[in-house]
C-alpha cells in the first residue's frame, strides 16, 4: 500500500492531471500516506513481527502476554495506520515531515508504544543487564526513546510556532530514523548475523561501542535539516559536528558487521543474511553521505533537491527495509507452519536492488542538476523541464520497486508450509533455544 | 564471568544508560528549547511593534495549504544564502513566522519557495494558476485544485479565496513594516558583527524574479534578435495566456481581468516591449521575466513584434482630425497625459498605469474595442454612454496618430 502510495506520487509529477478530480488521491495527501505508511505500516509492522521471534530468544522467556500482543497488533494496524491513512486521504493531518498523522492518532501511537515497551522489555531486564546482546540493547533504546522522541515530534509543532518548531521537527526527522527506525534494523542485523552464519559478532566491544555512540549521537543530529536557517548559529553547527561524528560511528558498526560475515561472501545463499549484507552497505553508503550532506558546502549545493529524496530512499528502503524483510525472512526460516517461497525471495532481492540503485543514481543525478540550475539562476522553470526525464525514469523504476516488494509479500505467503527449515544453511544451529546461548556467548567472550 | 566484572560491567551499562538519556536530554536542550528561546527574544526584540496578525480567512487559507501538501513542494524559509536572496528576497526572520503553528519551513523545492508570494503574482492569475497549472504555466507538473472552485477560475469558491488569501499573506508583515520595521529589526539584532545575520537587512525584501514592478527603469533590448529563438519561448512562456497568434486568447487567459493583451492588435516599440517583459504590468496578470537573459528577452520582443497583423494603413478622415484631438483633450488627458504617454496627473492613483500610446500603437478595430467595452479589471471604462460613434472614432484615430517609437539609433542602452 504504501509503495503504491509513492508510485502514485512519482506518477503525479509527470502526469500532474491524473488525480485532478479526485481530491483525496492529490499528490500531497498520498505523499502523506507515503512516508507514514512507509514508517509505521511497514516498517514497524515488521519491526515487531521479528521482535515476536527475536525477543524470547533475547532473554530466554516468552514476550509478555499473547493477549497484549493481539491488542497492539490490532491498534496499531486499525487503530493507527486504517484511521491515518483515512484521515490524512480525507484531508485532516499536519504538515510535519514524518509526522503527518493528526494528533488523535499520535495518542493512539504513543500508547501503543507504550504497549509494546510492556510486551517485549520486562524480560530483558530480569536478565541482567550484563548479560545483554547487542541487539537487545537495540531493542530497549528503540522503544524507550522513540517513546520520548515520538511526542516530541510529532506535538510539539502544533504547539511551538514558527522557526522554533521547525527547530523540534528536525530532531524528530532525524530521531524517527535514528531512535526508532535505525536501531530495530540494526537489533535484526545483529541477530540475523550470528544465528545465520553460526559465528558470533567479530567484537561485542565494537558492538556496544556503535550502540552507545549511535544513542549519543543520533539525537544531536536534527537541526542539519535547516542549515543556513535562522535558526541559531550554534545549534546548526552542533548539528553538523554530531553528523560527521556519527559517520564515524556508523563506520565502526558497519566494519564490525562486516568483519561478522567474513567468509559468507557478497551475495549469501541465505535471503536473509542476503539482505542483511547488502543492507549493511547500503547503511554504510547512506550514514556517510548523511554525514556529507550536513556539511555547509555540500548543503548549500544539494539541500531542497531531489538528492535528498535520494537519500531518504536509500535509508529507509536500502538498509531499513532490507532489514526488515531479512528479519522476517529469518523468522519464516524458523517456523514450521510458515510458508516460504525462496525464488520469490531471490526475485525481491534482485528486484529490489536493482530498483534501488537505479533510483538513487537517477534521483542524485537529477538532484545535482537542479542544485545546479538554481544556484546559475536560471529561470525556476527550467529546472523542472530539466527534472522531467529523470522523474519519468524514477517512476519506471518505481514499478519494479513495487514488483520487488510484492515479490517479498508473495515469498512470505506462498510455497509449502515450513519449506524455510530446509532452506537454512548447515551451519545455523536448528532452533531458537541454541541460538541464543550463541548470541550471548559473545557477550561472555566481550566481558 | 566471575562476580566482580559482571558487577563492573552493570556499573558501566549503569553510566552509560544515564548518560544516554542525558545526552536526548541535551539534544533536546540544546537544539530545541535553547533555539526556542534564542528565537522568542528574537521575536521580541526585532518584530514590528504592530505586526498584522492573519485574518481568520487566510487562517483557513493555510490549513488547505497544509492539508493539500503544499509545504511538501514549496518551502516557506529563504536561507542566509545568495543563491536563495537572489531568487527570493530578504532571508526569514524568526519574527515572520511567530504566528505559524505548525511551521512550514518545508524540506524540499520542486516549484518556487513562498515565503514572499504576498504582491508576486496578481489574484487573477493565481486563481488561472490553482484552477489549472498548466493553463498558465505549460511546463508545471503542479497538480490543479478545481475542487476549489466552480467550475472556472474566474469562479473560485470560499476555499480557493481562503488560500489564495493566505498566499498574498506570505511575506507581508515585513513589507507592511517597511523601512521602520527594518531598522527596528536590525537594532534588535543588534548583530553588526554576525555577518551572516546582517544578510538580512539592506537587500531587496522581495527578489521574486515574475513580481511586476512599475515605473522602474529598465534596460533597453536589443532590436534584430533571434527570431525562432523567440518564437520558440513564446510558445513555452507566453502562448498560454496570449494564444499562439497573439490573439489574447490562450487558455489561460479565460479567467484573467483585465485579460491577456491582443498582441497581434498593437505594433509595440522595443521600450515598451523592453518595460513589459523586465518588469511586467503591475495590476494585471503579466508577470515580469528578469530570470531569463537579456539575449532571450530580446528574442522574444521580436517574436511579440512579428505578431502584429500587417493591416493597411487606414486613412484619417480630414474633419476626424480636429475632433479626435478635441476629444482626446476633453476626455483622455486626466490618465493617459496630454502628449499621450501615460502619465497623465491622475495616472499613479489608478491600479494600473494607463497606456502610453507613445510607446505602442493600437489597431483601430482594437481601439474601439476598447473603447466600446473598457477593460474589464483596469480602470478603463467604456466610453459608448459619453461620445457618440463618430467621437469614437475619432478619438480611436488620434489615439493613433501619438505612436512615436524613438529611432532605434538614439535608445538608450
Amino acid at each position: 500500500m504504501s509503495v503504491a502510495f509513492g508510485l502514485l506520487a512519482a506518477v503525479q509529477l509527470i502526469a500532474p492531471d491524473v488525480a485532478r478530480d479526485v481530491a483525496w488521491l492529490g499528490w500531497g495527501r498520498v505523499r502523506y500516506a507515503h512516508t507514514q505508511g512507509i514508517m509505521l505500516g511497514w516498517l514497524a509492522n515488521a519491526f515487531f513481527a521479528f521482535l515476536y521471534h527475536g525477543v524470547p530468544i533475547l532473554t530466554g522467556r516468552p514476550v509478555t502476554s499473547a493477549r497484549l500482543g493481539v491488542w497492539i497488533f490490532a491498534l496499531w494496524n486499525f487503530a493507527v495506520m486504517v484511521p491515518g491513512w483515512v484521515l490524512v486521504l480525507a484531508g485532516v493531518s499536519q504538515p510535519l515531515e514524518w509526522a503527518e498523522f493528526p494528533l488523535v492518532v499520535d495518542a493512539v501511537v504513543v500508547v501503543t508504544l507504550l504497549l509494546a515497551a510492556i510486551q517485549f522489555l520486562p524480560g530483558f531486564f530480569r536478565r541482567g543487564v550484563e548479560s545483554l546482546y547487542v541487539s537487545s540493547w537495540y531493542i530497549i533504546g528503540a522503544l524507550v526513546f522513540t517513546l520520548l522522541s515520538y511526542p516530541m515530534g510529532n506535538v510539539v509543532p502544533e504547539f511551538v510556532a514558527g522557526a522554533a518548531g521547525a527547530a523540534f521537527s528536525g530532531l524528530w526527522i532525524h530521531d524517527a530514523v535514528g531512535l526508532f527506525v535505525t536501531p530495530l534494523a540494526l537489533a535484526i542485523i545483529y541477530f540475523v548475523i550470528p544465528a545465520s552464519t553460526g559465528r558470533p559478532i567479530y567484537s561485542h566491544f565494537l558492538s556496544m561501542l556503535g550502540f552507545w555512540l549511535l544513542f549519543f549521537l543520533y539525537p544531536l543530529n536534527g537541526t542539519h535539516h535547516y542549515v543556513f536557517s535562522v535558526i541559531p548559529m550554534a545549534a546548526q553547527l552542533s548539528a553538523i559536528a554530531a553528523s560527521a561524528l556519527l559517520g564515524v560511528t556508523v563506520v565502526i558498526v558497519v566494519t564490525n558487521l562486516t568483519l561478522s560475515m567474513r567468509g559468507s561472501g557478497v551475495l549469501p545463499r541465505d535471503p536473509a543474511l542476503r539482505f542483511v549484507s547488502t543492507g549493511v552497505f547500503f547503511y554504510l553508503v547512506v550514514s556517510l553521505q548523511g554525514a556529507s550532506q550536513a556539511q555547509m558546502a555540500v548543503n548549500q549545493a544539494v539541500h531542497f533537491t531531489d538528492w535528498v529524496v535520494a537519500h531518504s530512499h536509500l535509508a529507509m528502503m536500502g538498509f531499513a527495509s532490507y532489514a526488515g524483510a531479512a528479519g522476517l525472512i529469518h523468522a519464516w526460516q524458523r517456523m514450521p507452519e510458515a510458508r516460504y517461497n525462496a525464488r520469490a525471495f531471490t526475485w525481491a532481492y534482485w528486484l529490489l536492488t536493482v530498483g534501488l540503485l537505479a533510483m538513487v543514481i537517477d534521483l542524485t543525478i537529477a538532484g545535482l542538476i537542479q542544485g545546479r540550475m538554481w544556484a546559475d539562476g536560471l529561470p525556476w522553470i527550467d529546472s523542472v523541464v530539466a527534472s522531467r526525464p529523470y522523474w519519468v525514469a524514477r517512476t519506471h523504476i518505481g514499478i519494479v520497486l513495487t514488483a520487488g516488494f510484492v515479490a517479498l509479500l508473495v515469498g512470505l505467503t506462498t510455497g509449502p508450509r515450513g519449506a524455510g527449515l530446509a532452506v537454512r544453511p548447515a551451519t545455523a544451529p536448528d532452533g531458537p533455544s541454541e541460538v541464543a546461548p550463541r548470541l550471548t556467548a559473545a557477550t561472555a567472550e566481550a566481558s | 564471568m566471575s562476580g566482580s566484572a559482571g558487577n563492573a560491567l552493570r556499573k558501566a551499562y549503569l553510566v552509560a544508560s544515564v548518560a544516554g538519556v542525558a545526552f536526548f536530554v541535551l539534544s533536546v536542550t540544546l537544539l530545541g528549547v535553547w533555539p526556542t528561546q534564542v528565537l522568542e527574544e528574537q521575536v521580541r526584540t526585532m518584530a514590528p511593534e504592530k505586526a498584522l496578525d492573519p485574518t481568520l480567512s487566510e487562517q483557513r487559507g493555510r490549513a488547505i495549504y497544509g492539508r493539500e501538501g503544499c509545504a511538501y513542494c514549496h518551502t516557506q524559509q529563504i536561507r542566509f544564502l545568495a543563491t536563495d536572496m537572489m531568487r527570493f528576497g530578504a532571508p526569514t526572520l524568526a519574527w515572520e513566522s511567530r504566528r505559524d503553528t505548525p511551521h512550514l519551513f518545508g524540506t524540499r523545492r520542486i516549484g518556487p519557495d513562498l515565503s514572499r508570494a504576498a504582491g508576486t503574482r496578481s489574484l487573477d492569475w493565481q486563481y488561472a494558476h490553482l484552477f489549472s497549472p498548466r493553463a498558465v504555466v505549460p511546463d508545471s507538473v503542479m497538480p490543479g485544485y478545481p475542487a476549489l472552485f466552480d467550475g472556472a477560475p474566474d469562479q473560485p469558491r470560499q476555499d480557493a479565496r481562503d488560500l489564495v488569501a493566505y498566499l498574498e499573506s506570505l511575506g507581508r508583515a515585513r513589507e507592511l513594516a517597511g523601512p521602520e520595521g527594518e531598522a527596528r529589526a536590525r537594532d534588535g539584532c543588534n548583530c553588526p558583527d554576525d555577518e551572516m545575520a546582517q544578510m538580512a537587512f539592506g537587500g531587496m525584501l522581495n527578489g521574486h524574479p515574475a513580481r511586476a514592478r512599475r515605473g522602474m527603469e529598465a534596460p533597453i533590448l536589443h532590436t534584430g534578435a533571434d527570431l525562432d529563438r523567440g518564437r520558440q519561448l513564446y510558445g513555452r512562456h507566453c502562448a498560454t495566456c496570449h494564444g499562439q497568434a497573439g490573439e489574447g486568447n490562450g487558455p489561460g487567459s479565460a479567467g484573467l481581468r483585465p485579460s491577456p493583451a491582443r498582441l497581434a492588435e498593437h505594433e509595440y516599440s522595443i521600450e515598451r516591449l523592453s518595460d513589459v517583459l523586465w518588469n511586467g504590468v503591475a495590476g494585471s496578470a503579466m508577470p515580469a521575466w528578469r530570470d531569463h537573459s537579456s539575449d532571450d528577452l530580446s528574442a522574444l520582443a521580436a517574436a511579440v513584434q512579428s505578431l502584429s497583423a500587417d493591416r493597411p494603413e487606414p486613412a484619417v478622415p480630414e474633419h476626424m482630425v480636429e475632433l479626435g484631438a478635441t476629444i482626446y483633450a476633453a476626455n483622455c488627458v486626466q490618465c493617459h497625459g496630454a502628449s499621450g504617454d501615460g502619465r497623465g496627473p491622475a495616472a499613479d492613483k489608478l491600479t494600473m498605469a494607463p497606456a502610453s500610446f507613445i510607446r505602442q500603437r493600437v489597431s483601430l478595430p482594437e481601439a474601439l474595442r476598447v473603447l466600446r467595452n473598457g477593460v474589464h479589471g483596469s480602470p478603463m471604462a467604456p466610453w459608448t454612454a459619453r461620445l457618440s460613434e463618430g467621437e469614437l472614432v475619432a478619438v480611436a484615430h488620434h489615439v493613433r496618430s501619438l505612436y512615436a517609437p524613438t529611432p532605434p539609433g538614439a535608445l538608450r542602452r
